[in-house]
């Protein structure tokens, strides 16, 4: 086993706080409730640090790291449909296309919540509905995301959520990594 | 499965996700139309055939994210294509395969071995250990009901002799000259 630090602090705490107020909000605050308002408001602000971040913080933590090729993206996948084995050290290219797709989730779910508290956009019934249909959007794609998580860490041996806890990835010795 | 050249997995990969986000779009309508009724609300006509349109799309999503595999697969093992005859001797392995049903890792390790590669070369291509190569090579002999990587390059090559089934992966190749 070699072992790579990969996820600073700050994205641990993010994805994890994240997973937090997300829950909170989508299955046991009530949606009426002034807490739900609040959470939603941390929600967003995580996603602004993290974005920050992902221009100023550490390598693996910037966008310009992970940002991936239409050739890396069906790398991975050829990968998978072959069951090769290759790890990646950050986020793997279908990976990084997950975590835009829940950010850019996130920041609608959070400005079309904001939209229903203010006097112009109350009660207005397309601001409600986009709220609620990308929550569901979000909740299918977090689905993914675990199960994803799950298969990969399977075909790669490479025990991801343990990573996202410790900070630290560890491979297998005879594991390729890609770059 | 036969003509390579003209599949385009790009296209395939954004129809998938754009289908997925329509299926998640209708999946969440007919919840709201439930509303607190849940399955009972299934007796409205609107509603059932909603839901059933709903889990057809999802059905369609999961078929095409099978078929991208197949076809990323196929090109995986097609890489330096060079000849006709080859895509012809391609094709007979694939439906030896299949006839076989191999799994994707043992299809992955074959079709290393046809090409003449070592145990020790394909792991460290597959990044596996080479017992585990071993155990996918047993894997294939036993399906394949045959001694060895000799044996099963010989079965593999009298597959082009014969013809008669094979003439339809012919005509495709025909096509494409």
């Amino acid at each position: 086993m070699k072992t790579f630090k990969t996820w600073d602090p700050v994205i641990r705490i993010f994805h994890w706080s994240l997973v937090g107020a997300f829950t909170a909000n989508a299955l046991i605050l009530d949606d009426d409730g002034k807490a739900h308002q609040w959470v939603g408001y941390a929600v967003v602000a995580l996603v602004l640090l993290r974005l920050l971040w992902g221009v100023i913080g550490p390598h693996t933590a910037r966008f310009a790291s992970f940002t991936p090729q239409v050739s890396e993206v069906f790398e991975q996948m050829s990968d998978m449909a072959t069951r090769r084995k290759r790890a990646h050290l950050g986020h793997s290219p279908l990976g990084a296309l997950m975590i835009f797709n829940l950010l850019a989730a996130m920041l609608v779910i959070g400005l079309s919540g904001y939209m229903m508290t203010t006097n112009m956009f109350f009660g207005v019934e397309w601001v409600e509905e986009l709220h609620e249909v990308v929550v569901f959007w979000a909740e299918i794609s977090i689905v993914a995301h675990v199960a994803a998580v799950v298969l990969e860490s399977r075909r790669t041996g490479v025990n991801l959520p343990r990573a996202m806890v410790t900070g630290v990835k560890s491979v297998p010795d005879d594991l390729n990594l890609v770059k | 499965m036969t003509g390579t050249a003209s599949k385009k997995p790009g296209a395939l990969l954004v129809l998938i996700l754009v289908q997925a986000f329509c299926a998640v779009f209708f999946l969440w309508d007919v919840m709201q139309e439930a509303g607190p009724l849940r399955v009972l609300a299934l007796r409205d006509f609107h509603v059932a055939a909603e839901a059933v349109s709903a889990l057809c799309l999802l059905a369609a999503v999961l078929f095409e994210i099978r078929y991208l595999m197949t076809l990323l697969r196929r090109k995986a093992h097609l890489e330096r294509q060079i000849s006709l005859a080859a895509g012809a001797f391609h094709d007979v392995i694939l439906d030896h395969f299949e006839r076989w049903n191999l799994t994707p890792a043992e299809q992955d390790v074959a079709s290393f071995t046809i090409k003449g590669l070592s145990i020790a070369e394909i792991a460290a291509l597959r990044g596996t250990a080479e017992g585990t190569v071993k155990s996918h090579l047993n894997g294939i002999y036993r399906k394949a009901g045959v001694a060895g990587r000799g044996a099963l390059l010989s079965l593999l090559i009298d597959g082009l002799f014969q013809l008669p089934e094979g003439a339809t992966t012919l005509i495709p190749l025909q096509k494409r000259a």
